[in-house]
Protein backbone atom coordinates (compact mmCIF):
# COMPACT_ATOMS: atom_id res chain seq x y z
CA UNK A 1 0.00 0.00 0.00
CA UNK A 2 3.26 2.14 0.44
CA UNK A 3 5.50 2.46 -2.41
CA UNK A 4 8.87 4.40 -2.69
CA UNK A 5 10.48 4.29 -6.38
CA UNK A 6 13.71 5.25 -6.16
CA UNK A 7 14.03 8.05 -4.14
CA UNK A 8 16.91 10.26 -3.39
CA UNK A 9 17.51 13.09 -0.91
CA UNK A 10 20.31 15.62 -1.26
CA UNK A 11 20.68 18.39 1.40
CA UNK A 12 23.29 21.25 0.65
CA UNK A 13 25.20 21.89 3.82
CA UNK A 14 27.42 24.53 4.98
CA UNK A 15 30.60 23.46 6.56
CA UNK A 16 32.17 25.49 8.80
CA UNK A 17 34.57 26.96 7.07
CA UNK A 18 31.56 28.57 5.02
CA UNK A 19 31.64 25.74 1.65
CA UNK A 20 28.62 24.52 0.63
CA UNK A 21 28.75 20.86 0.61
CA UNK A 22 26.71 18.12 -0.95
CA UNK A 23 25.01 15.79 1.57
CA UNK A 24 22.86 12.31 0.38
CA UNK A 25 20.70 11.14 2.69
CA UNK A 26 19.06 8.24 0.64
CA UNK A 27 20.31 7.25 -2.54
CA UNK A 28 17.94 5.30 -5.31
CA UNK A 29 15.82 3.84 -1.84
CA UNK A 30 12.67 1.61 -3.20
CA UNK A 31 10.55 -0.07 -0.92
CA UNK A 32 7.11 -1.93 -1.54
CA UNK A 33 5.28 -2.19 2.24
CA UNK A 34 1.76 -3.95 1.95
CA UNK A 35 -0.59 -4.04 3.83
CA UNK A 36 -0.93 -5.27 7.44
CA UNK A 37 2.84 -5.64 7.72
CA UNK A 38 5.30 -4.36 10.01
CA UNK A 39 8.17 -2.95 8.83
CA UNK A 40 11.41 -1.71 10.69
CA UNK A 41 14.00 0.65 9.40
CA UNK A 42 17.39 -0.38 11.12
CA UNK A 43 20.22 1.13 10.54
CA UNK A 44 23.41 3.04 12.64
CA UNK A 45 22.11 6.54 13.69
CA UNK A 46 22.65 9.41 10.49
CA UNK A 47 22.10 6.96 7.50
CA UNK A 48 19.00 8.44 6.19
CA UNK A 49 16.36 6.18 7.80
CA UNK A 50 14.42 9.18 9.91
CA UNK A 51 14.59 11.51 6.79
CA UNK A 52 13.52 8.51 4.02
CA UNK A 53 10.44 8.12 6.83
CA UNK A 54 9.84 11.86 6.77
CA UNK A 55 9.62 11.47 2.78
CA UNK A 56 6.91 8.61 3.12
CA UNK A 57 4.84 10.88 5.30
CA UNK A 58 4.78 13.85 2.99
CA UNK A 59 6.62 15.66 4.93
CA UNK A 60 10.00 16.63 3.09
CA UNK A 61 10.11 16.58 -0.48
CA UNK A 62 12.53 14.07 -2.00
CA UNK A 63 15.43 15.02 -4.26
CA UNK A 64 14.04 12.69 -7.17
CA UNK A 65 11.98 9.72 -6.66
CA UNK A 66 8.00 9.20 -5.94
CA UNK A 67 6.00 7.57 -3.16
CA UNK A 68 2.64 6.55 -3.62
CA UNK A 69 0.20 5.52 -0.57
CA UNK A 70 -2.54 3.61 -2.13
CA UNK A 71 -1.86 4.72 -5.72
CA UNK A 72 -2.24 8.52 -4.21
CA UNK A 73 1.03 10.26 -5.52
CA UNK A 74 1.96 12.08 -1.77
CA UNK A 75 4.10 15.22 -3.11
CA UNK A 76 4.07 16.72 -6.03
CA UNK A 77 7.20 16.54 -8.00
CA UNK A 78 9.56 19.48 -7.74
CA UNK A 79 10.22 22.21 -9.64
CA UNK A 80 12.86 21.41 -12.21
CA UNK A 81 12.92 24.40 -14.69
CA UNK A 82 12.81 28.24 -14.36
CA UNK A 83 9.07 28.60 -15.32
CA UNK A 84 8.39 25.67 -13.62
CA UNK A 85 9.99 27.43 -10.35
CA UNK A 86 7.93 30.29 -10.69
CA UNK A 87 4.95 28.73 -11.42
CA UNK A 88 5.80 26.59 -7.84
CA UNK A 89 6.87 29.43 -5.77
CA UNK A 90 3.46 30.95 -6.91
CA UNK A 91 1.64 28.35 -5.65
CA UNK A 92 3.09 27.54 -2.20
CA UNK A 93 3.49 32.11 -1.52
CA UNK A 94 1.41 31.35 1.72
CA UNK A 95 1.67 27.41 1.74
CA UNK A 96 4.25 25.07 2.82
CA UNK A 97 4.09 22.20 -0.43
CA UNK A 98 3.89 19.49 2.86
CA UNK A 99 0.82 21.22 4.00
CA UNK A 100 -2.77 20.42 3.27
CA UNK A 101 -4.85 23.96 2.65
CA UNK A 102 -4.95 27.24 4.23
CA UNK A 103 -7.85 27.29 6.07
CA UNK A 104 -9.56 24.15 5.73
CA UNK A 105 -8.21 21.41 7.86
CA UNK A 106 -8.21 18.05 5.46
CA UNK A 107 -5.63 15.31 5.60
CA UNK A 108 -3.98 14.26 2.29
CA UNK A 109 -3.68 10.74 3.54
CA UNK A 110 -4.96 8.00 5.70
CA UNK A 111 -1.73 7.86 8.08
CA UNK A 112 -0.48 8.46 11.39
CA UNK A 113 3.08 9.60 12.54
CA UNK A 114 5.04 9.26 15.64
CA UNK A 115 7.90 10.90 16.49
CA UNK A 116 11.18 10.30 18.72
CA UNK A 117 9.78 12.42 21.66
CA UNK A 118 6.54 11.62 21.51
CA UNK A 119 5.29 15.21 19.87
CA UNK A 120 1.94 15.81 22.02
CA UNK A 121 1.21 19.08 22.58
CA UNK A 122 1.85 20.22 25.75
CA UNK A 123 -0.48 22.95 26.16
CA UNK A 124 -3.45 20.93 25.69
CA UNK A 125 -4.74 18.30 28.23
CA UNK A 126 -4.91 14.25 27.06
CA UNK A 127 -7.87 14.67 25.99
CA UNK A 128 -7.76 17.86 23.89
CA UNK A 129 -4.68 16.25 22.06
CA UNK A 130 -6.78 13.20 20.78
CA UNK A 131 -9.91 15.39 20.42
CA UNK A 132 -7.50 17.73 18.15
CA UNK A 133 -6.55 14.92 15.65
CA UNK A 134 -9.93 13.89 15.40
CA UNK A 135 -11.10 17.32 14.55
CA UNK A 136 -8.77 17.63 11.65
CA UNK A 137 -10.45 14.57 10.40
CA UNK A 138 -13.50 16.10 10.43
CA UNK A 139 -15.38 14.36 13.39
CA UNK A 140 -18.36 16.17 15.16
CA UNK A 141 -17.84 17.65 18.84
CA UNK A 142 -19.74 15.03 20.23
CA UNK A 143 -18.20 12.10 18.48
CA UNK A 144 -14.97 13.07 18.91
CA UNK A 145 -15.05 13.23 22.65
CA UNK A 146 -16.69 9.77 22.62
CA UNK A 147 -13.95 8.01 19.89
CA UNK A 148 -10.47 9.84 22.33
CA UNK A 149 -12.27 8.63 25.42
CA UNK A 150 -12.44 4.70 23.67
CA UNK A 151 -8.78 5.01 22.53
CA UNK A 152 -7.37 6.70 25.78
CA UNK A 153 -9.11 3.62 27.48
CA UNK A 154 -6.99 1.16 25.02
CA UNK A 155 -3.90 2.58 26.15
CA UNK A 156 -4.88 2.98 29.51
CA UNK A 157 -5.10 6.81 30.07
CA UNK A 158 -9.27 7.31 30.24
CA UNK A 159 -8.61 7.74 34.02
CA UNK A 160 -5.94 10.86 33.41
CA UNK A 161 -7.72 12.31 30.86
CA UNK A 162 -7.76 15.67 31.83
CA UNK A 163 -3.84 15.96 32.79
CA UNK A 164 -1.54 17.71 30.98
CA UNK A 165 1.31 16.08 29.23
CA UNK A 166 3.92 17.00 31.26
CA UNK A 167 2.15 15.45 34.49
CA UNK A 168 2.55 12.18 32.69
CA UNK A 169 5.61 9.69 32.66
CA UNK A 170 7.91 9.22 29.54
CA UNK A 171 5.89 6.09 28.68
CA UNK A 172 2.52 7.57 29.32
CA UNK A 173 3.10 10.34 26.89
CA UNK A 174 4.27 7.88 24.53
CA UNK A 175 0.98 5.81 24.81
CA UNK A 176 -0.52 9.36 24.11
CA UNK A 177 0.54 9.55 21.25
CA UNK A 178 -0.05 5.76 20.38
CA UNK A 179 -3.50 6.95 21.28
CA UNK A 180 -3.31 10.03 19.22
CA UNK A 181 -1.98 8.27 16.10
CA UNK A 182 -4.55 5.44 16.66
CA UNK A 183 -8.09 7.45 17.04
CA UNK A 184 -8.07 8.53 13.30
CA UNK A 185 -7.79 4.70 12.23
CA UNK A 186 -5.26 5.23 9.80
CA UNK A 187 -4.48 2.27 7.67
CA UNK A 188 -0.75 3.40 8.37
CA UNK A 189 1.20 4.39 11.03
CA UNK A 190 4.57 5.94 10.63
CA UNK A 191 6.76 5.47 13.49
CA UNK A 192 10.44 7.51 14.38
CA UNK A 193 12.09 5.55 17.23
CA UNK A 194 9.22 5.86 19.56
CA UNK A 195 10.86 3.63 22.08
CA UNK A 196 14.13 5.35 21.96
CA UNK A 197 13.49 7.87 24.97
CA UNK A 198 11.71 5.10 27.45
CA UNK A 199 13.73 3.30 29.63
CA UNK A 200 13.81 -0.47 29.26
CA UNK A 201 11.40 -1.95 31.15
CA UNK A 202 8.88 0.78 29.77
CA UNK A 203 10.03 -0.36 26.50
CA UNK A 204 9.31 -3.95 26.36
CA UNK A 205 5.72 -3.33 28.22
CA UNK A 206 5.06 -0.40 24.88
CA UNK A 207 6.35 -3.03 22.42
CA UNK A 208 3.85 -5.51 23.54
CA UNK A 209 1.47 -2.60 24.17
CA UNK A 210 1.76 -1.99 20.16
CA UNK A 211 2.03 -5.77 18.91
CA UNK A 212 -1.25 -5.92 20.93
CA UNK A 213 -3.07 -3.05 19.13
CA UNK A 214 -1.92 -4.01 16.23
CA UNK A 215 -2.78 -7.21 16.28
CA UNK A 216 -6.54 -5.71 16.63
CA UNK A 217 -6.66 -3.16 14.16
CA UNK A 218 -4.26 -4.86 11.75
CA UNK A 219 -2.50 -1.51 10.39
CA UNK A 220 0.52 -0.91 8.69
CA UNK A 221 3.18 0.60 10.78
CA UNK A 222 6.57 1.39 9.40
CA UNK A 223 9.30 2.10 11.88
CA UNK A 224 12.41 3.00 12.26
CA UNK A 225 14.88 2.01 14.83
CA UNK A 226 18.59 1.55 15.83
CA UNK A 227 17.58 -1.21 18.22
CA UNK A 228 18.21 -4.58 16.52
CA UNK A 229 16.12 -7.02 19.19
CA UNK A 230 13.31 -4.75 18.76
CA UNK A 231 13.08 -4.57 15.30
CA UNK A 232 13.68 -8.74 15.02
CA UNK A 233 11.05 -9.22 17.67
CA UNK A 234 8.66 -6.91 15.68
CA UNK A 235 8.95 -7.17 12.82
CA UNK A 236 7.52 -9.24 9.88
CA UNK A 237 10.47 -7.42 7.24
CA UNK A 238 13.21 -5.77 8.32
CA UNK A 239 15.36 -2.74 5.85
CA UNK A 240 18.87 -2.70 6.92
CA UNK A 241 20.23 1.04 5.62
CA UNK A 242 23.76 1.75 5.50
CA UNK A 243 25.04 5.09 5.69
CA UNK A 244 26.72 7.43 3.35
CA UNK A 245 25.10 7.37 1.13
CA UNK A 246 21.71 6.04 2.96
CA UNK A 247 20.93 3.09 0.82
CA UNK A 248 19.05 -0.50 1.47
CA UNK A 249 22.22 -3.23 2.35
CA UNK A 250 19.75 -5.62 2.62
CA UNK A 251 16.08 -6.97 3.48
CA UNK A 252 15.81 -9.76 5.88
CA UNK A 253 12.33 -11.38 6.23
CA UNK A 254 11.47 -12.85 9.81
CA UNK A 255 8.87 -15.44 9.12
CA UNK A 256 8.99 -16.52 12.93
CA UNK A 257 5.62 -17.38 13.68
CA UNK A 258 3.42 -14.89 16.75
CA UNK A 259 3.00 -14.54 19.42
CA UNK A 260 6.51 -14.28 19.56
CA UNK A 261 8.66 -14.92 22.86
CA UNK A 262 11.74 -12.25 23.33
CA UNK A 263 14.17 -15.37 24.41
CA UNK A 264 13.20 -17.34 20.89
CA UNK A 265 16.30 -19.28 19.63
CA UNK A 266 15.35 -18.33 16.09
CA UNK A 267 15.07 -14.48 16.63
CA UNK A 268 18.12 -14.89 18.33
CA UNK A 269 19.75 -16.01 15.66
CA UNK A 270 18.47 -13.44 12.96
CA UNK A 271 19.72 -10.64 15.14
CA UNK A 272 23.13 -12.57 15.36
CA UNK A 273 23.55 -12.42 11.64
CA UNK A 274 21.99 -8.42 11.69
CA UNK A 275 24.42 -7.85 14.01
CA UNK A 276 27.37 -8.87 12.64
CA UNK A 277 26.51 -7.33 9.02
CA UNK A 278 25.66 -4.27 11.09
CA UNK A 279 28.96 -4.58 12.78
CA UNK A 280 31.45 -5.57 9.38
CA UNK A 281 30.12 -2.01 7.86
CA UNK A 282 31.14 0.14 10.77
CA UNK A 283 34.20 -1.87 10.92
CA UNK A 284 34.86 -1.34 6.95
CA UNK A 285 33.38 2.49 7.10
CA UNK A 286 36.22 3.22 10.15
CA UNK A 287 39.32 1.80 8.12
CA UNK A 288 38.49 4.11 4.89
CA UNK A 289 38.06 6.84 7.92
CA UNK A 290 41.14 6.38 8.54
CA UNK B 1 6.95 29.85 61.34
CA UNK B 2 3.69 29.21 61.89
CA UNK B 3 1.37 29.31 58.48
CA UNK B 4 -2.09 28.18 58.65
CA UNK B 5 -3.20 27.73 55.35
CA UNK B 6 -6.27 29.72 54.08
CA UNK B 7 -9.34 28.29 53.23
CA UNK B 8 -9.83 29.90 49.59
CA UNK B 9 -12.71 27.74 48.94
CA UNK B 10 -15.16 28.64 51.79
CA UNK B 11 -18.42 30.31 50.56
CA UNK B 12 -17.95 33.79 51.98
CA UNK B 13 -15.26 34.59 49.51
CA UNK B 14 -16.19 35.26 45.88
CA UNK B 15 -14.07 33.69 43.04
CA UNK B 16 -13.23 37.39 42.16
CA UNK B 17 -11.62 38.46 45.89
CA UNK B 18 -9.89 35.11 45.98
CA UNK B 19 -8.26 35.65 42.52
CA UNK B 20 -7.27 39.35 43.40
CA UNK B 21 -6.08 38.52 47.02
CA UNK B 22 -4.38 35.62 45.47
CA UNK B 23 -2.83 38.12 43.03
CA UNK B 24 -1.30 41.02 45.32
CA UNK B 25 -0.21 38.82 47.52
CA UNK B 26 1.88 37.11 44.60
CA UNK B 27 2.70 40.39 43.30
CA UNK B 28 3.50 42.75 46.68
CA UNK B 29 3.55 39.64 48.96
CA UNK B 30 7.06 40.67 48.82
CA UNK B 31 7.55 43.52 50.41
CA UNK B 32 5.80 42.40 53.89
CA UNK B 33 7.79 39.03 54.40
CA UNK B 34 9.19 38.78 58.04
CA UNK B 35 12.51 39.00 56.38
CA UNK B 36 12.16 41.85 54.16
CA UNK B 37 10.32 43.63 56.98
CA UNK B 38 13.88 43.22 58.45
CA UNK B 39 15.63 45.57 55.85
CA UNK B 40 12.65 47.45 55.09
CA UNK B 41 11.59 48.91 58.75
CA UNK B 42 15.82 50.21 59.38
CA UNK B 43 15.75 51.73 56.05
CA UNK B 44 12.69 53.87 56.50
CA UNK B 45 14.02 54.76 60.24
CA UNK B 46 17.62 55.71 58.17
CA UNK B 47 15.88 57.80 55.61
CA UNK B 48 13.76 59.96 58.14
CA UNK B 49 16.26 60.89 60.72
CA UNK B 50 19.97 61.06 58.60
CA UNK B 51 18.41 64.39 56.65
CA UNK B 52 17.10 65.44 60.22
CA UNK B 53 20.31 64.86 61.79
CA UNK B 54 21.65 67.23 58.37
CA UNK B 55 24.49 64.52 57.84
CA UNK B 56 22.75 65.16 54.17
CA UNK B 57 21.54 68.19 53.92
CA UNK B 58 17.49 68.25 54.31
CA UNK B 59 16.94 70.17 50.85
CA UNK B 60 18.52 67.81 48.77
CA UNK B 61 17.19 64.48 50.51
CA UNK B 62 13.96 64.93 51.97
CA UNK B 63 12.64 62.86 54.92
CA UNK B 64 9.77 60.12 54.45
CA UNK B 65 7.90 62.84 56.64
CA UNK B 66 8.25 65.77 53.94
CA UNK B 67 7.62 62.76 51.27
CA UNK B 68 4.04 62.06 53.10
CA UNK B 69 3.02 65.43 53.32
CA UNK B 70 4.58 65.83 49.78
CA UNK B 71 2.32 63.18 48.50
CA UNK B 72 -1.43 64.83 50.97
CA UNK B 73 -0.64 68.22 49.59
CA UNK B 74 -0.34 67.09 45.96
CA UNK B 75 -3.79 64.83 46.45
CA UNK B 76 -5.47 67.70 48.02
CA UNK B 77 -4.25 70.66 45.59
CA UNK B 78 -2.99 69.29 42.42
CA UNK B 79 -5.59 65.94 42.23
CA UNK B 80 -2.77 63.69 41.92
CA UNK B 81 -4.81 60.49 41.61
CA UNK B 82 -6.41 62.06 38.60
CA UNK B 83 -2.88 62.44 37.11
CA UNK B 84 -2.25 58.77 37.62
CA UNK B 85 -5.32 57.77 35.95
CA UNK B 86 -4.46 60.27 32.63
CA UNK B 87 -0.96 58.56 32.77
CA UNK B 88 -2.36 55.11 33.00
CA UNK B 89 -4.81 56.09 30.45
CA UNK B 90 -2.48 57.05 28.03
CA UNK B 91 -0.01 54.24 28.81
CA UNK B 92 -2.84 51.40 28.06
CA UNK B 93 -3.72 53.33 25.07
CA UNK B 94 -0.35 53.25 23.62
CA UNK B 95 0.67 49.71 25.08
CA UNK B 96 -2.67 48.28 23.65
CA UNK B 97 -2.05 49.79 20.55
CA UNK B 98 1.21 48.50 20.41
CA UNK B 99 0.17 44.85 21.71
CA UNK B 100 -2.99 44.54 19.16
CA UNK B 101 -0.28 45.54 15.94
CA UNK B 102 3.06 43.98 17.03
CA UNK B 103 1.40 40.00 17.92
CA UNK B 104 -0.29 39.44 14.46
CA UNK B 105 2.69 41.11 12.54
CA UNK B 106 5.19 38.93 14.25
CA UNK B 107 2.76 35.87 13.86
CA UNK B 108 2.65 36.90 9.93
CA UNK B 109 5.99 37.31 10.02
CA UNK B 110 7.34 34.48 11.95
CA UNK B 111 4.84 32.36 10.09
CA UNK B 112 5.33 33.00 6.54
CA UNK B 113 8.67 33.32 4.68
CA UNK B 114 7.91 35.74 1.38
CA UNK B 115 5.86 37.65 4.42
CA UNK B 116 8.76 37.63 6.22
CA UNK B 117 11.35 38.68 3.54
CA UNK B 118 8.89 41.83 2.57
CA UNK B 119 8.62 43.16 5.55
CA UNK B 120 11.25 42.18 8.42
CA UNK B 121 14.00 44.47 6.23
CA UNK B 122 12.27 47.99 7.34
CA UNK B 123 11.39 46.95 11.01
CA UNK B 124 15.52 46.24 11.00
CA UNK B 125 15.94 49.53 9.98
CA UNK B 126 13.55 51.60 11.57
CA UNK B 127 13.77 49.39 15.15
CA UNK B 128 17.45 50.10 16.17
CA UNK B 129 16.54 53.74 16.05
CA UNK B 130 16.04 55.40 20.33
CA UNK B 131 12.90 55.68 20.72
CA UNK B 132 13.53 58.87 22.42
CA UNK B 133 15.12 60.12 19.19
CA UNK B 134 11.11 60.39 17.47
CA UNK B 135 10.60 63.07 20.17
CA UNK B 136 11.39 65.81 18.32
CA UNK B 137 9.72 64.95 14.69
CA UNK B 138 6.69 63.76 17.04
CA UNK B 139 6.10 67.01 18.49
CA UNK B 140 6.71 68.70 14.98
CA UNK B 141 4.06 66.32 13.31
CA UNK B 142 1.64 65.69 15.78
CA UNK B 143 2.05 69.01 17.35
CA UNK B 144 2.23 69.23 21.49
CA UNK B 145 -0.97 66.94 22.75
CA UNK B 146 -2.19 63.63 23.53
CA UNK B 147 -1.71 62.12 19.64
CA UNK B 148 2.03 62.65 20.24
CA UNK B 149 2.22 61.10 23.83
CA UNK B 150 0.10 58.18 22.92
CA UNK B 151 2.33 57.47 19.71
CA UNK B 152 6.10 57.76 21.69
CA UNK B 153 4.66 55.18 23.80
CA UNK B 154 3.24 52.96 21.11
CA UNK B 155 6.75 53.52 19.38
CA UNK B 156 8.51 52.33 22.87
CA UNK B 157 5.91 48.95 23.30
CA UNK B 158 5.85 48.11 19.77
CA UNK B 159 9.79 46.82 18.54
CA UNK B 160 10.12 44.61 21.38
CA UNK B 161 6.88 42.92 20.98
CA UNK B 162 6.77 42.38 17.38
CA UNK B 163 10.76 40.58 17.39
CA UNK B 164 10.29 38.71 20.19
CA UNK B 165 7.12 37.46 18.96
CA UNK B 166 8.17 36.86 15.29
CA UNK B 167 11.60 34.97 16.80
CA UNK B 168 9.35 32.52 19.31
CA UNK B 169 6.89 31.85 16.25
CA UNK B 170 9.75 31.84 13.87
CA UNK B 171 11.76 29.35 16.24
CA UNK B 172 8.25 26.65 16.89
CA UNK B 173 9.24 23.20 17.06
CA UNK B 174 9.27 21.88 14.12
CA UNK B 175 7.68 18.41 15.34
CA UNK B 176 4.90 20.22 16.72
CA UNK B 177 3.73 21.62 13.55
CA UNK B 178 4.94 18.14 11.67
CA UNK B 179 2.78 16.44 13.43
CA UNK B 180 -0.33 18.37 13.09
CA UNK B 181 0.60 18.42 9.44
CA UNK B 182 0.62 14.75 8.95
CA UNK B 183 -2.84 14.40 10.33
CA UNK B 184 -4.03 17.33 7.96
CA UNK B 185 -3.80 20.59 9.86
CA UNK B 186 -4.37 23.78 7.44
CA UNK B 187 -2.32 26.83 8.26
CA UNK B 188 -4.88 28.38 10.11
CA UNK B 189 -5.42 25.56 12.55
CA UNK B 190 -1.21 25.79 12.92
CA UNK B 191 -1.16 29.01 13.59
CA UNK B 192 -4.41 29.17 16.26
CA UNK B 193 -3.71 25.90 18.06
CA UNK B 194 0.12 25.16 17.39
CA UNK B 195 1.86 28.25 16.45
CA UNK B 196 0.44 30.50 19.29
CA UNK B 197 0.45 28.52 21.84
CA UNK B 198 3.72 27.49 21.50
CA UNK B 199 4.63 30.47 21.79
CA UNK B 200 2.66 31.96 24.71
CA UNK B 201 5.52 32.14 27.13
CA UNK B 202 7.62 34.15 24.93
CA UNK B 203 5.02 36.76 23.75
CA UNK B 204 3.73 37.84 27.53
CA UNK B 205 7.79 38.37 28.26
CA UNK B 206 8.03 40.47 25.25
CA UNK B 207 4.98 42.24 26.13
CA UNK B 208 6.87 42.41 29.57
CA UNK B 209 9.38 44.17 27.81
CA UNK B 210 7.35 46.74 25.98
CA UNK B 211 5.87 47.68 29.08
CA UNK B 212 9.38 48.67 30.47
CA UNK B 213 10.18 50.36 27.52
CA UNK B 214 6.71 52.34 27.10
CA UNK B 215 6.60 53.77 30.81
CA UNK B 216 10.16 55.03 30.07
CA UNK B 217 8.47 56.73 26.80
CA UNK B 218 5.45 57.53 29.16
CA UNK B 219 7.72 59.52 31.40
CA UNK B 220 9.15 61.08 28.41
CA UNK B 221 6.54 61.84 26.45
CA UNK B 222 4.47 64.08 29.89
CA UNK B 223 7.79 65.76 30.35
CA UNK B 224 8.18 67.27 26.57
CA UNK B 225 4.45 68.02 26.07
CA UNK B 226 1.16 68.03 27.96
CA UNK B 227 -0.66 69.30 31.13
CA UNK B 228 -1.22 66.56 32.48
CA UNK B 229 0.08 63.52 34.06
CA UNK B 230 2.86 62.31 36.19
CA UNK B 231 5.70 62.95 34.16
CA UNK B 232 4.52 66.73 33.73
CA UNK B 233 3.94 67.03 37.46
CA UNK B 234 7.61 65.89 37.90
CA UNK B 235 8.99 68.42 35.67
CA UNK B 236 6.46 71.07 37.82
CA UNK B 237 7.94 69.79 41.05
CA UNK B 238 11.45 70.44 39.80
CA UNK B 239 10.44 73.97 38.29
CA UNK B 240 9.57 74.85 41.69
CA UNK B 241 12.58 72.80 43.64
CA UNK B 242 9.74 71.21 45.46
CA UNK B 243 12.25 68.04 45.68
CA UNK B 244 9.31 65.85 47.85
CA UNK B 245 6.92 65.88 45.69
CA UNK B 246 9.71 64.71 42.68
CA UNK B 247 10.68 61.46 44.96
CA UNK B 248 6.41 61.26 45.24
CA UNK B 249 6.56 61.35 41.44
CA UNK B 250 9.23 58.94 41.26
CA UNK B 251 7.95 56.44 43.17
CA UNK B 252 4.34 56.73 41.57
CA UNK B 253 5.93 55.47 38.59
CA UNK B 254 7.86 52.75 39.69
CA UNK B 255 5.29 51.03 41.60
CA UNK B 256 3.02 51.49 38.13
CA UNK B 257 5.87 49.77 36.85
CA UNK B 258 6.02 47.03 39.02
CA UNK B 259 2.24 46.49 38.83
CA UNK B 260 1.95 46.08 35.19
CA UNK B 261 4.59 43.26 34.94
CA UNK B 262 2.82 41.74 38.06
CA UNK B 263 -0.30 41.52 36.44
CA UNK B 264 1.33 40.30 33.13
CA UNK B 265 3.02 37.28 35.36
CA UNK B 266 -0.26 36.79 36.62
CA UNK B 267 -1.61 36.62 33.29
CA UNK B 268 1.10 34.00 32.18
CA UNK B 269 0.11 32.11 35.41
CA UNK B 270 -3.63 31.89 34.24
CA UNK B 271 -3.36 31.26 30.67
CA UNK B 272 -0.12 28.40 31.04
CA UNK B 273 -1.88 26.17 33.15
CA UNK B 274 0.13 23.66 31.48
CA UNK B 275 3.63 25.14 32.37
CA UNK B 276 2.54 24.28 35.77
CA UNK B 277 2.80 20.43 36.18
CA UNK B 278 6.61 21.07 35.28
Amino acid sequence: MIEARRISKFFSIVNKDGIAEGLTACLSVSLSIGKGEIITLLGPSGCGKSTFLEILAGLQAPTEGEVYIDGVRVLEPLPSTRNEMEEYRKKYRFLSPLANDLIRDRPKHDIAMIFQDYAVFPWMTVLQNVTFTLKLRGLAHVEREKQALIYLGKVGLASSANKYPSQLSGGMRQRLAFARALSVEPKAILMDEPFAAVDLLTRERLQDDLLNLWKSSGITIVMVTHDVAEAVYLSDEIVIFSPSPGTIRNLFRVDVPRPRRRDDPALAEIQERISRLLKYDLDNESEYSI
Amino acid sequence: MHYTPRNYGSKGISLLTRESWLFLKNAFGSIFSREFIKVLLPLLVLWEIVPRLNIIPRTLIPTLSDVALAFWDLTLNKGFFLHIIYSLGKFLAGLLIAIFLAIPIGIFMGWNIPIRKHTLPLFQILAPIPPPAWVPITIIIFGIGLPMQIYLIFLGAFYPILFNTYQAIKDTDPRYLSSARVFGASELTLILRVYIWNALGAIIMSVKTGVAIALVMLVIAEMYGGRSGIGYLLVEAKDFFQIPAMVVCMLTLGLIGWFSIELLKFAELKLALWKVGR
